[in-house]
């Protein structure tokens, strides 16, 4: 792969119901990578993760978005998980009538194809993922997201997450509504899955809980739909014990 | 039995049971006076899980005991053109039968297979008292037209999953009246995908004190279906329950109608009753009416409620699955099997379950 990124995207601009969101965002993400970006309610953050995704509500009015110099945005929203992207829902749509353990097979086999999804290994797979993410055999007879708590349902993203096996894991407010056990779990999943791997994810939150446990390796701040500033994990504490004002201030100083 | 047909020929067109589809449309002629020949199909019985069935189970040609102890035909009011005709043009009434006490490890399969352009059968049913079965039975064949007029009765404390699927055919008439036990508990579950019309009028009397039944439909319809399901629960017993649940996914230009009556007669002192249709548009020319009534005559009641929902495939859960790696005819197909399974999965047992959603995809790929 050499210095290829994994993820690239240059001057993405979005908009949803003619409101442009994004206003230009520029990001790589190289193989291997764990990145996260930071913001307040309304920064563009699940916007960013939605229309990397393909959701069809947003437009996207300007930009390029590459993975593995393939380029996404031309894809439908299967074509995407096909290719690797994984997004982990901030607030995952259940399906009444859809059990999970049919639901797992035939998305993997849709995304990995019929052999992955069969067989011992991937039932091993499954055991293994669920016996990490504390979720009881029972939960396979399941309707997908229906009647789960939040946390089962965080929980769920990340085993779909540890099944599929993404190229790029978007991990759209994943903490939010998990106890610190549960954190502590999903972390170790995207570790399992990213680290060590050609694979990234991009993780967006509110919190710098989830990257005491993640360790990310580059940390985005994202403000009115542009990424105004970048660093190391260094900066999610930063954020954390100052709040955003001081980067707010940054960029209206150097406007 | 003709002749007390030709009394009842004439229907009131306002009635809610005709209001959707008239009798004219549903009978196989057109022409209400007409009493034409039919023929009688092929009935079997096996289990789903291929071992001989037990001893105490039966299908026999109906004595005239059998039909005055088990027939409910007169009990349709409205309705009574239907049932009426299927008696008058069937060549056999047969009697299904489950000895008391007995309990049947695998769902029994009762298999009617249809000939020619009209078939008909009337099938009494004597469920026996604390019998634990399900029991699945299938409608197929290539006969144009087909009726069935399903009589007869749950026994006492008996437990009983009772399903009956049409996954591929052309007409139908379908009336069932059946009662209930004291303390019986019933799952009435029907299956319809693929009838090119359909008039399903299904009843059930809890008469006794204790009996519990729950009516669950699973229905698709596509191209240019008719489709028109009456259902009634009638309590006069104490304590007694019902559920409703039935579900439409109306596709193509397909007309789908779905009207319940639940009543509640004076003297059912803590009845609980409920029904819910729900249906699924698929395309902008299907046509789905839901027309829930009640008649409550008893003022100490738990309860008695009804509702109706309707929409189309939630675009939410079709990006969801999309994310998931699924096209969007797979998406579709999954979502409208999803929906269908909601009321399937509470038919009966998991191998029951199984048997059905399995019938039901593969339908679902073929159209």
């Amino acid at each position: 792969m050499g210095n290829l990124p994994l993820l690239k995207i240059e001057g993405l601009e979005a908009s949803i119901d003619d409101t442009m969101i994004l206003k230009g965002i520029n990001l790589e993400i190289l193989p291997g990578e764990v990145h996260a970006v930071m913001g307040r309610n309304g920064s563009g953050k699940s916007t960013t993760a939605h229309v990397l995704m393909g959701h069809p509500d947003y437009e996207v009015v300007n930009g390029s978005v590459q993975l593995n110099g393939e380029d996404l945005l031309e894809m439908e929203a299967f074509e995407r998980a096909r290719a690797g992207v994984f997004l982990s829902f901030q607030y995952p749509h259940s399906v009444p009538g859809l059990q999970v353990g049919n639901f797992l097979r035939r998305s993997v086999s849709a995304i990995r194809g019929e052999e992955a999804a069969k067989g011992a290994e991937f039932r091993n797979l499954l055991k293994e993922g669920m016996e990490q993410l504390g979720l009881d055999r029972s939960f396979l007879s399941r309707y997908v997201n229906d009647g789960f708590s939040g946390g089962e349902k965080k929980r769920f993203e990340i085993l779909q997450m540890m099944l599929i096996k993404p190229k790029l894991a978007i991990l759209d407010e994943t903490d939010s509504g998990l106890d610190i056990d549960g954190i502590r779990t999903v972390a170790q999943g995207v570790d399992a899955a990213i680290r060590g791997s050609n694979s990234g994810a991009l993780i967006i939150t509110h919190y710098n809980r989830i990257l005491e446990h993640v360790k990310p390796d580059k940390i985005h701040v994202l403000i009115d739909g542009k990424i105004v500033k970048s660093g190391g994990p260094e900066l999610a504490n930063k954020l954390e014990e100052k709040g955003y004002d001081w980067v707010e201030q940054e960029v209206m100083d150097n406007e | 039995m003709s002749s007390s047909y030709l009394v009842h020929a004439i229907t009131d067109k306002a009635a809610h049971i005709w209001r959707y589809t008239s009798w004219k449309k549903a009978h196989p002629t057109g022409s209400i006076e007409d009493i034409p020949e039919s023929n009688s199909p092929e009935i079997s019985i096996s289990l789903v899980d291929g071992k001989s069935i037990p001893e105490g189970i039966s299908i026999d040609e109906a004595t005239d005991l059998d039909i005055e102890r088990l027939g409910h035909e007169l009990d349709f009011d409205n309705g009574t053109a239907a049932p009426k005709f299927i008696s008058a043009v069937v060549p056999k009434v047969y009697k299904f039968s489950i000895k008391d006490k007995l309990k049947i490890e695998s769902p029994l399969l009762v298999k009617i297979t249809t000939t020619g352009d009209i078939c008909t059968v009337r099938l009494l049913i004597d469920i026996g008292n604390q019998v634990e079965a399900e029991i699945i039975t299938i409608i197929e064949g290539d006969a144009k037209w087909t009726g069935i007029l399903r009589e007869g009765k749950y026994g006492a404390n008996s437990i009983v999953n009772d399903v009956v699927t049409q996954i591929t055919g052309s007409r139908l008439l379908r009336c069932d009246a059946l009662s209930l036990g004291r303390d019986a508990q019933v799952k009435a579950g029907t299956v319809n995908a693929s009838s090119s019309q359909a008039k399903i009028d299904i009843r059930h009397w809890l008469s006794e004190p204790g009996s519990s039944l729950k009516v669950n439909g699973s229905i698709l319809s596509s191209n240019q279906d008719h489709l028109d399901s009456h259902i009634e629960i009638t309590h006069t017993g104490r304590e007694t329950h019902s559920r409703l649940e039935w579900h439409s996914a109306c596709g193509g230009k397909s007309n789908t109608t779905g009207t319940g009556m639940l009543r509640i007669d004076a003297g059912a002192k803590g009845a609980d009753a409920g029904q819910l249709f729900h249906n699924l548009l698929l395309s902008k020319k299907a046509k789905a009416n839901s027309i829930p009534e009640l008649e409550v005559l008893e003022s100490e009641v738990v309860g008695c409620g009804h509702g109706t929902a309707n929409g189309p495939l939630d675009e939410q859960q079709l990006f969801y699955l999309s994310t998931r790696g699924f096209d969007e005819h797979q998406a579709r197909a999954a979502l409208i099997a999803a929906f269908l399974n909601t009321p399937l999965s509470d038919m009966g047992s998991q191998q029951l379950h199984g048997w059905l959603i399995e019938r039901i995809e593969n339908h679902l790929n073929t159209i």
